[in-house]
């Protein structure tokens, strides 16, 4: 682990991600952890534990993600968007449009030559194309948010869920609960919202493919079936898709 | 004009499809008058005229399938001072209706979707991402839209038109007609009329060129002539709401009002709404209602919310009540005595800046107290429409002078006209159960 | 950085000016003729929102569709705070702003002049004539408001000085990537004009030039930015910081009111001519292709390397422009970055991350 040249720091909304690259640019070191409330504590903390396992070495840190100015001895802040480009690039070896799917943003990044952003949309403000909207239906179904992929993936049944926001799925989720509705068709309807609501912002950036998953939601099985089946195409999810954020900073720190 | 053009649609649309359509109304003419066949709990039989009127609008929308190449095409705005191109003989597509045809049968959403996917923003009005989204995917639920050869915008409904007929001209490169109409806050000036009289007659040679023809006055006189009886009629058939029970309700009106927006100036938009007078005459002679037990008289203000008009109405019906006007469908109607032959510009002018749309907050309050009493509602509707600002905005005093001044329950329902998605079901449900309860049913 | 240009404050000019005897109206956006007001001795002070306002007295009557700018208007207006204005004016611009002035009219009925005025959506010769004669009307209303009856000598006078501090503004515009100095401190110059009368706005921002003309010029880069105005001011901040600065500008309370001189005799004529002579822009239906060809204008002239679409939401002739105008810009090699902001509501982080992530795709 000696050979670890640079750091990449992503503190999101919901976890905060720490990756070392080799002078190749490999993978060579993670670490994960829920985001805390005190940012800077955290992300000093894991800094110094990091350098520790790493042999003691001073090595130079590309911070990105919404916490990305509040980490002490950065070298760099950099946005999320262009370091997901460049992480993902990197890690599928081919330009291409990333789908990535946050606790509080999602993004749709055309990825250009040497995972250069060639164009990019978030989600509005509302929360219905977002982590958080999987979060907050799952746990009014007490389904564990590890599980709802599958769940879903049980039933080829789907009770459309016509509404665009959260507030408004939950009282609509309510209403099919009391219509007794079965909990996995409600659930595949929420994914194909949210899928929905994806294929818009895709649509809208004159996408190229391959299409490309990453988040932490890039695990849910559900979700990435049914992103390829509305897009009609293969959705191709990097090795650690939740790390590709903090891989593209710690990347970054050699064009710095 | 193509000759191959001419043939194909004198072939498929006066000969081929002029019998289809009549057989099929026939067919159901003979079916809907065979005893026993409604069986509808809350809700009489539709008007007598319902098969005619489905052979109308879908003769309408074949002859637009075949109209490139046979004839000149226009696509206008639903305020729009159209007689001019009638009398030029335009076939006129309204971006509007063919919206709410959207709506009705339930593709509004993935119309929208098309133009989302472009980039129109969802808070656009919904008519324009429906028909901006069906130019770009070619995508419609009525076979399929001619190109237009002219573009006829009028701002006396909203300005969204303005923008949207920009987007229209942009992509068919065809020459645009923007008629402009001052707002009127409280009363027409001699300035607005005057301008808008000028514009109608600059927009003339415009017109004709495209046409390459020339505008007759005869012609043009006659198709007034047809516009203003089509009109009268429109606004008889609505006041056969006044009695009780109404043989009407304002869903009808919805899907009755077709002719009157699309086909102003046409003989059949004339025979059609004088054949729909005498049924509902005779519906209510014989004591015949819309509902087959009429409780309490509701008001509709704004666009219908196109793709509830079922559940909506069966709901109301469930609860014996009718609704017996709309503000909307009446849009179509008031404006009947502005209407003079003998005067062709002036009247024009005058009539195209009057819509309600084009008139201040205020005065449609006054419109709505007005219907109230002569419909003797006992409640109004106002759906506040997402897609529809100008008619939406102002509601909330509306409504609040309706309740406190009037004292009828008045019920402000968040929706919008054709995406549904705006739409929560479950939470308008139980406004409409608390409204219903203010009424007493 | 060179010292700050001193700009006073609305309430400080409002007070000078009442003090003096003059009066205030407050104006909403977006054109509408500053010359026939000055000429009765009135200020207009424009209304932009304003973003601080509490939003809750104007949604009493507004629902949450209706633009963030014209549900702060309303709630200013009827807070109290635009007690100093001894009329208001509402030019027809767009279908919310339409249903403010009816609203105002036909409900809330404030005790001050309420005055319209209807702005045409083309430039033919029956726009110019309707315009000449509506403007007359309104120039009715203010002899009846204020007694006073200004002679046409006092009415070319007036337009004499706001062409004059159009021209400066259009200097400051144009001259912009040269300037030593910030988004956030540039524009607080540019906003005076809503506020300030045109001599003390011309005189300030000549001032202005000569002090950043000289300033070094920090390492930025230039943008083309568009939308109805820079508000919250927040964003000018974010676009500093962002290492991004506007050196073109058409943005409809700045760039698109740049109005062209007129020599018409008449001055209803005149005033008509001038109000009309502005760049393309949606909120009047301009077509498609003349905004995009003054846009990529615009950017070839002024360098820009992109272009930031800062729209406020619900905002809908703005965005109908939106897809096809970005397209046209990135077919002329100018990237496009389009947001939306509602201007009450604090700036969004996530705002904060597209400008910083556009400026890296554009570095």
């Amino acid at each position: 682990m000696a050979n670890v040249v640079a750091l990449g720091f992503d503190i999101g909304s919901s976890t905060a991600k720490l990756v070392g690259v080799t002078a190749d640019g490999k993978l060579a070191f993670h670490r994960i952890e829920p985001t805390e409330p005190r940012i800077e504590d955290q992300a000093t903390r894991m800094l110094a534990e990091a350098r520790a396992a790493l042999g003691g070495g001073a090595l130079p840190v590309v911070a990105t993600g919404y916490g990305r100015k509040l980490i002490p001895g950065a070298d760099r802040a950099v946005t999320e968007i262009t370091c997901h480009a460049r992480g993902v690039w990197e890690a599928m070896g081919t330009p291409g449009t990333l789908v990535d799917v946050g606790g509080q943003d999602s993004k749709v990044i055309v990825v250009g030559a040497e995972g250069r952003v060639a164009n990019f949309a978030m989600n509005d403000k509302c929360a219905a194309g977002t982590g958080r909207f999987l979060e907050v239906t799952a746990a009014r179904l007490r389904i564990p948010i590890d599980e709802i992929g599958a769940v879903s993936l049980s039933t080829k049944k789907s009770v459309p869920i016509s509404s665009t926001c959260t507030v408004f799925a939950e009282s609509e989720i309510i209403s099919l609960l009391a219509h007794g509705e079965h909990v996995e068709n409600i659930l595949h309807g929420l994914h194909r919202s949210l899928v929905s609501r994806l294929v818009a912002m895709v649509r809208g950036v004159q996408p190229r493919a391959p299409y490309m998953l990453s988040g932490g939601v890039a695990r849910n099985g559900a979700l990435r079936a049914f992103l390829a089946e509305s897009l009609g195409s293969e959705v191709l999810v990097p090795a650690e898709p939740q790390l590709m954020g903090a891989y593209g900073a710690a990347l970054l720190v050699r064009q710095g | 004009m193509s000759i191959p053009g001419q043939l194909a649609y004198q072939l498929n649309v006066n000969v081929l499809g002029k019998a289809a359509l009549r057989v099929q109304r026939w067919q159901l003419e003979r079916k809907l008058s065979k005893p026993g066949t409604w069986k509808h709990e809350t809700l009489n039989a539709p008007i007598d005229t319902a098969p005619w009127l489905k052979e109308l609008i879908t003769k309408h929308y074949l002859t637009g399938r075949y109209a490139n190449g046979a004839r000149k095409v226009a696509w206008v705005t639903s305020g729009a001072p159209v007689e001019f191109l009638k009398a030029l003989d335009y076939f006129l597509i309204y971006p509007e209706n063919h919206g709410a045809v959207c709506g009705i049968r339930k593709v509004g959403e993935e119309m929208c979707t098309h133009a989302e996917d472009f980039g129109y923003s969802r808070d656009i009005c919904s008519y324009a991402r429906c028909d901006i989204g069906s130019v770009l995917s070619g995508k419609t639920p009525v076979g399929r839209l001619p190109k237009p050869d002219l573009l006829l915008c009028c701002n006396n409904i909203c300005q969204t038109v303005l923008y949207w007929y920009q987007v229209l001209a942009h992509h068919f490169g065809c020459p645009l007609i923007v008629i402009d109409t001052p707002f009127i806050y409280d009363e027409a000036r001699e300035h607005d009329i005057a301008s808008v009289k000028r514009q109608i007659e600059d927009a003339f040679p415009i017109a004709e060129r495209v046409a390459e023809r020339t505008i007759e006055p005869k012609r043009l006189e006659d198709v007034m002539l047809r516009s203003r009886d089509a009109v009268d009629l429109w606004l008889k058939v609505l006041q056969t709401g006044r009695n009780h029970p109404s043989p009407i309700t304002a869903f009808d009106e919805f899907i009755h009002m077709a002719p009157i927006v699309e086909m102003r100036g046409e003989s059949a938009t004339v025979d059609y709404y004088s054949a729909m007078l005498s049924a509902l005459e005779q519906r209510a002679k014989d004591g015949v209602g819309a509902l087959k037990h009429e409780k309490k008289r509701i008001l509709w203000d704004n666009l219908p919310i196109w793709y509830r008009i079922r559940p909506l109405g069966e709901k109301l019906a469930e609860h014996g009540v009718a609704m017996v006007a709309s503000t909307y469908t009446n849009a179509w109607g008031e404006l009947a005595e502005l209407i003079n032959a003998d005067h062709p510009m002036d009247s024009m002018a005058k009539c195209y800046l009057h819509p309600i749309l084009n008139r201040g907050t205020g005065h449609k309050l006054q419109t709505m107290q007005k219907m109230l009493t002569e419909y003797e509602a006992d409640g109004v509707i106002l759906h506040s429409d997402r897609s529809c600002k100008p008619y939406s905005i102002g509601q909330i005093d509306q409504r609040n002078a309706v309740s406190d001044k009037l004292g009828k329950p008045a019920l402000l329902l968040e929706a919008d006209h054709t995406d549904g998605r705006a739409y929560s079901v479950e939470q308008a449900d139980t406004r409409i159960s608390a409204f219903l309860e203010l009424l007493g049913v | 950085m060179p010292a700050s240009v001193d700009l006073p404050s609305r309430t400080t000019v409002i007070e000078r000016f009442k003090g003096q005897g003059g009066r205030i109206a407050a104006v909403l956006p977006i054109h509408y003729p500053r010359a026939l007001f000055r000429a009765f001795g009135m200020l207009p002070i424009e209304v932009w929102g304003p973003p601080g306002v509490d939003k809750s007295t104007g949604d009493a009557h507004l629902q949450a569709y209706a633009c963030s700018t014209v549900r702060a208007g309303l709630s200013f207006i009827l807070s109290g705070a635009g007690e100093v204005a001894d009329a208001i004016l509402v030019p027809h611009t767009c279908d919310s702003l339409q249903a403010l002035a009816s609203v105002l009219l036909d409900f809330t009925k404030p005790h001050q002049m309420v005055l319209t005025l209807y702005v045409p959506k083309a430039e033919r010769a029956s726009d110019l004539e309707f315009l000449g004669k509506e403007l007359r009307r309104v120039f009715g209303r203010l002899v009846e408001l204020t007694g006073q009856r200004p002679t046409d000598a006092e009415l070319h006078a007036a337009m004499d000085r706001e062409q004059q501090a159009d021209e400066v503004l259009a200097r400051l515009l144009s001259e912009r990537g040269k300037l030593g100095v910030g988004n956030r401190e540039f524009y607080g110059v540019v906003r005076s004009r809503e506020y300030l009368p045109a001599e003390e706005f011309a005189s300030l921002a000549r001032a202005a030039l000569d002090k950043w003309a000289g300033a070094p010029l920090p390492k930025r880069t230039p943008i083309l930015a568009t939308g109805i105005m820079p508000e919250p001011m927040d964003v000018l901040d974010a676009l500093d910081e962002a290492g991004l600065s506007i050196v073109a500008d058409d943005f409809a309370g700045s760039g698109r009111r740049l109005y062209k001189a007129s020599t018409a005799h008449d001055p209803f004529d005149r005033m008509a001519k001038t109000l009309l002579s502005g760049s393309p822009d949606p909120t009047r239906g301009c077509g498609i292709q003349p905004r995009i060809d003054h846009l990529v204008d615009l950017a070839k002239r002024t360098g820009a390397r992109g272009a930031l679409f800062y729209e406020i939401k619900f905002c809908e002739p703005e965005a109908f422009y939106v897809p096809l105008v970005t397209r046209g810009l990135q077919a002329a090699g100018v990237p496009c970055l389009a947001v939306e902001v509602d201007i009450t509501d604090p700036m969004p982080d996530q705002l904060v991350t597209r400008i910083e992530a556009f400026a890296e795709s554009l570095s």
